[in-house]
């Protein structure tokens, strides 16, 4: 069987605009690539089918353009020229005759299927949530899904062997040309094939025709045609920086944004929402609106038979009234002479009464009594093992609830014409907004899955056009604001309507990273940690995005998400895996109720988890007065896979992938080895501990700054598969005031496929980690956010900015695969810049943000 | 609504709109001019950032009627080709992340460098105080500042 066909579909060429000249290879890519490495050559001898139509690249005859589609969102990660420059580097394309093409949500086409038919249950993650067929690796609704930072650790093998697959093809279409029998006199450099004194360009069609008739490569093939790393061009910038084809259009203010696109007759919408989860309009008056220049119609944005939105219904929008009119201006003044007409319907709803302060007591309460149990070593935790008072240490840690706040809040333009509906929207998540979309259009229900039938159906009648995100941050995994636009488009049939958020909206309408309450007991003897109690209390995000009544039917599915505690998602970062090696453990997850939307944002539970196990790992260092470095790595020990399956964790989530290599038994007893385990692993934790202390000249700052109001601050952290140590250097003056002077931070993120990507990641990762340890804080009172805007829901500044920012990628092996990047570098800044203010000898930080206790400078 | 006379990057629009219309949306919506970005509207973020009379203002935090008495300047008119020494500067260092927020960013920095041109650390700290950017670009603005200060000199 061959892993390469083609393909004539006219909509696809119409999509990228080369014209039906253009010859269209579509690719199947085998998942037994995806992570296989050196196990490829063998695995993919066995035959493969060809699967669906995955289009990743297209090339213009005669021009010779070589048209590669990115299918991930774009939000600053640059992954939109990172994917296709792996893709160009093992085509041998020269990247000046390379365009990119941004994927529609077009999901289906871009899953990653098993070759095989498993004979055996798969290991999870993949035993439940891909037991139908075809079996994915990557299944269609997660390809597009740009989330938990894994475009790359997903795509990274997918896209050097469709690269490897086209370049082979090309090479043998070149061998064909000038009759030359063996094709690996053929080498194919930069576009161009070379064999002996001649060369033959990639858009010459004697190449194509050739190429289109030959059929395909074999995956054994491909796979012993992958280029080595001594080869590679841009992949870990060996040769070249990677390229970032955006930036020239970013910095001279091209269209590319969500609300930058314009379409003839387009009028703008700015909604007034309830403030309140699942509340409801009982009457407005639209007259003063009307009343205002420019605007057109007063709409209420959710039909009758629509319940609101807010907690337990997913992504159906909060009610609200839509004021729309010829441009943004005068929505916006619509909506303010709408505003004081409104009368919400807050009767019977439980979520009207939501107080953050007074919740924070209860999620206390909650970690107060035994919670469920989450992981505990074989000898468990007892009371007598904290009956010696003087040698336990306890504390409590708090973070309030966050809002991501993207640069650009959010926007959705919706056209509905001739029974379909067309979107163009910034989102993180063009799959499940299409699928919502289609509710709308179809009037679909809202509380089941939409069966296969009905997701065809919606893929033929909704078609969503993904610009580039002005950030993301995980707000713009949720498709609330593109529902209000297709709402308000299904009411004004031909005319374009764009949703204008305003920043207002975007921090009193996110979908909060919870807030939560963390507590930990430890005994200790001498320098010995004896045993160690965790709770953890935070409302989950479940509770949000499904309805209690299917809460377990999503258990089963996600293993625990049981309302009303935390999933195996949550869970898995930074509770479940706490790295620490304590002889007794005990780890309970207490339960916390949802009364606004809860949502996630960069790097989501790893911010409560690993502020309070960092900083508690540093009152530990403290009681036995050890230096926080050398006894962070006592803690952690010698260096270990986390021994979670005899620990009661049985299925532990891993950011979806697999925690051991799975081997996979196939026709004839054979047995595969199909993808690499991503194994949570302490050594590598050690690793960057050592390394940061290194880059920061630990030992000696430490001396030179004993005594003085200068200190320094560590903390190290696994979340999205990489590990992560930063350590903080800080300075208090004699009122108190806070400043940052330095930041050094470590990554381990396995090979790190565009390094100043990795770097500037990193970068943003310790501002933003800055911004909420400092400043971050949503209060709720009456059901409705208190914050409004940059004034009251501050982020960090330049002023405020460290002077140095110190970031150390981790030399790994070349054929390591790459782990996360886009989050992993914000969980350790809260808990390091905690620590670094108590070595300044300021106060021990326990709430978040820390402008509650020191003024920042 | 009124007439106004908007000078804009060199061209003069005539709009009939209402006075008291933000800077910014008359740009964005009226004129077309899509560059100038929306990030908070009450000046707190600076994404909207533009140049009156070379002065660095947030457009969405001045009115139409006030607007027109000066020459407006929008990232579409601070080059042609990108070939100002911030925008150059900018994409050598690989200043953006998301970049939603670098139009407003050079707007203000190209109106430092033209009254400053070879600013500290603390001048620009003190100029570019008023641009957010969510992605945390600061280090690499700041060096970007440096770079197209010397590219200038």
């Amino acid at each position: 069987m061959s892993g390469l066909f083609r393909v004539t579909r006219r909509d696809f060429l119409r999509h990228f605009g080369v014209g039906t000249g253009a010859l269209v290879w579509g690719c199947y890519i085998s998942p037994k690539g995806l992570f296989a490495r050196e196990h490829l050559p063998e695995i993919i001898h066995n035959g493969v089918p060809l699967g669906k139509n995955n289009h990743f690249v297209a090339i213009v005859p005669v021009e010779g353009t070589i048209v590669i589609t990115t299918h991930r969102a774009e939000m600053g990660q640059g992954i939109r020229s990172s994917l296709a420059a792996v893709l160009a580097d093992e085509l041998e394309a020269d990247w000046s005759r390379v365009r990119l093409r941004q994927a529609d949500a077009e999901s289906d086409k871009y899953g990653i299927e098993f070759p095989f038919e498993a004979k055996e249950a798969l290991p999870f993650p993949y035993q439940e949530t891909y037991k139908s067929k075809p079996q994915y690796l990557i299944p269609a609704e997660a390809s597009q899904f740009t989330d938990s930072s894994r475009s790359m650790t997903a795509y990274y093998m997918p896209m050097r062997l469709f690269g490897a697959a086209v370049r082979l093809s090309f090479e043998r279409a070149a061998a064909k040309v000038f009759g030359v029998e063996d094709a690996s006199q053929c080498q194919a450099r930069q576009h161009k094939v070379h064999v002996g004194g001649n060369s033959i360009d990639y858009g010459d069609p004697r190449l194509l025709f050739h190429a289109s008739k030959l059929g395909e490569p074999q995956y054994a093939d491909i796979g012993a045609a992958l280029k080595k790393p001594k080869d590679w061009i841009f992949i870990n910038a060996a040769k070249k920086p990677m390229p970032f084809d955006d930036a020239r259009d970013m910095v001279t203010g091209k269209p590319i944004y969500g609300a930058d696109r314009h379409l003839p007759g387009m009028l703008t919408a700015s909604i007034e929402r309830c403030p309140v989860a699942n509340g409801g309009i009982k009457s407005f008056d639209a007259a003063p609106a009307l009343a205002v220049p420019g605007v057109r119609k007063v709409l209420p944005v959710l039909p009758l038979h629509v319940a609101p939105g807010g907690v337990g219904q997913a992504f159906v929008p909060h009610a609200g009234i839509a004021v729309v009119a010829d441009n943004t201006w005068a929505a916006l003044q619509g909506r303010r002479a709408l505003k004081p007409t409104i009368v919400w319907d807050l009767e019977k709803n439980p979520n009207a009464d939501y107080d953050s302060q007074v919740f924070r007591q209860t999620l206390k309460d909650s970690t107060a009594a035994q919670g469920m149990l989450v992981r505990k070593t074989k000898a468990d935790l007892s009371d007598a093992d904290f009956a010696d008072s003087a040698n336990v240490v306890e504390a409590e840690y708090y973070v309030p609830l966050l809002a991501q706040a993207p640069m650009e809040p959010p926007v959705a333009t919706a056209l509905y014409k001739d029974g379909k509906i067309e979107v163009w929207s910034p989102t993180q998540n063009p799959d499940v907004a299409q699928q919502c979309v289609g509710r709308v259009l179809h009037n679909l229900p809202w509380d089941k899955d939409l069966d296969e039938k009905a997701i065809k159906h919606v893929r033929e009648t909704v078609t969503l056009h993904m610009p580039l995100l002005g950030g993301g941050f995980g707000r713009k995994s949720k498709p609330d604001y593109i529902v209000e636009a297709a709402f308000l488009a299904m009411q004004n049939p031909g005319v374009p309507i764009r949703v204008q958020w305003t920043r207002e909206d975007d921090i009193k309408f996110s979908y909060y990273n919870a807030a939560s309450s963390q507590y930990l007991k430890a005994a200790v003897a001498g320098e010995k940690t004896t045993a160690l109690l965790q709770r953890s209390a935070f409302t989950s995000f479940f509770g949000t995005l499904f309805p209690e009544s299917r809460a377990k039917e999503r258990a089963a599915l996600f293993n625990g998400g049981i309302y009303p505690y935390g999933s195996a998602i949550e869970r898995a970062q930074g509770l479940e895996d706490m790295p620490f090696e304590v002889a007794k453990l005990r780890i309970e997850n207490c339960p916390a109720k949802n009364y606004i939307r809860i949502g996630w944002m960069r790097s989501v539970a790893n911010i409560y988890h690993a502020f309070a196990s960092g900083s508690f790992a540093d009152e530990l260092a403290e009681k036995k007065g050890e230096d926080p470095k050398d006894h962070l790595l006592d803690l952690i020990g010698n260096g270990r896979i986390l021994p979670l399956p005899e620990e009661a964790v049985q299925e532990f989530f891993n950011n979806g992938l697999p925690v051991d290599m799975i081997n996979l038994p196939v026709e004839g007893g054979k047995i595969l080895p199909m993808v690499a385990g991503f194994p949570p692993d302490t050594r590598h934790l050690r690793a960057v501990v050592k390394k940061v202390a290194e880059v920061s000249d630990w030992d000696n700052k430490v001396k030179q700054y004993k005594g003085t109001r200068r200190g320094l601050g560590i903390a190290a952290h696994r979340s999205f598969l990489s590990y992560v140590a930063t350590v903080i250097d800080v300075s208090l003056n004699d009122a108190n005031e806070l400043t940052i002077n330095d930041v050094y931070t470590v990554v381990d993120c396995g090979l790190a496929v565009n390094p100043d990507r990795v770097e500037a990641q990193m970068e943003g990762a310790v501002i933003y980690g800055l911004s909420l340890a400092l400043f971050g804080e949503i209060t709720v009172k009456n059901g409705a956010v208190e914050q409004n805007n940059f004034d009251d829901y501050p982020v960090l500044r330049i002023h405020q900015t460290p002077k140095n920012i110190s970031v150390t990628i981790l030399e790994v092996d070349k054929e390591t695969p790459p782990t996360g990047i886009g989050e992993v570098g914000v969980p350790t800044v809260a808990p390091a810049l905690a620590n670094a203010i108590v070595a300044a000898g300021g106060p021990r930080i326990r709430e978040l943000p820390i402008r509650k206790t020191l003024q920042v400078l | 609504m009124s007439i106004f006379q908007l000078h804009v990057n060199g061209r003069l629009h005539t709009v009939d709109i209402d006075g008291n219309m933000p800077l910014l949306w008359a740009l964005r919506d009226i004129l077309g001019l899509r560059g100038t970005k929306f990030g908070c509207g009450v000046a707190q973020c600076g994404a909207c950032t533009v140049h009156l009379d070379g002065r660095a203002v947030r457009s969405c935090s001045v009115d139409v009627g006030v607007a027109c008495l000066s020459r407006i300047t929008t990232i579409e008119g601070l080059s042609s080709d990108g070939s100002h020494p911030c925008q150059k500067a900018w994409v050598e260092l690989g200043v953006p992340q998301c970049g939603f927020c670098q139009p407003g960013q050079i707007m203000s920095a190209a109106a430092l460098l033209k009254a400053n041109p070879n600013p500290s650390d603390e001048d620009i700290d003190g100029a570019m105080r008023g641009n957010i950017c969510r992605c945390g670009t600061y280090p690499r603005i700041r060096a970007a500042i440096h770079k197209a200060a010397g590219s200038k000199s």
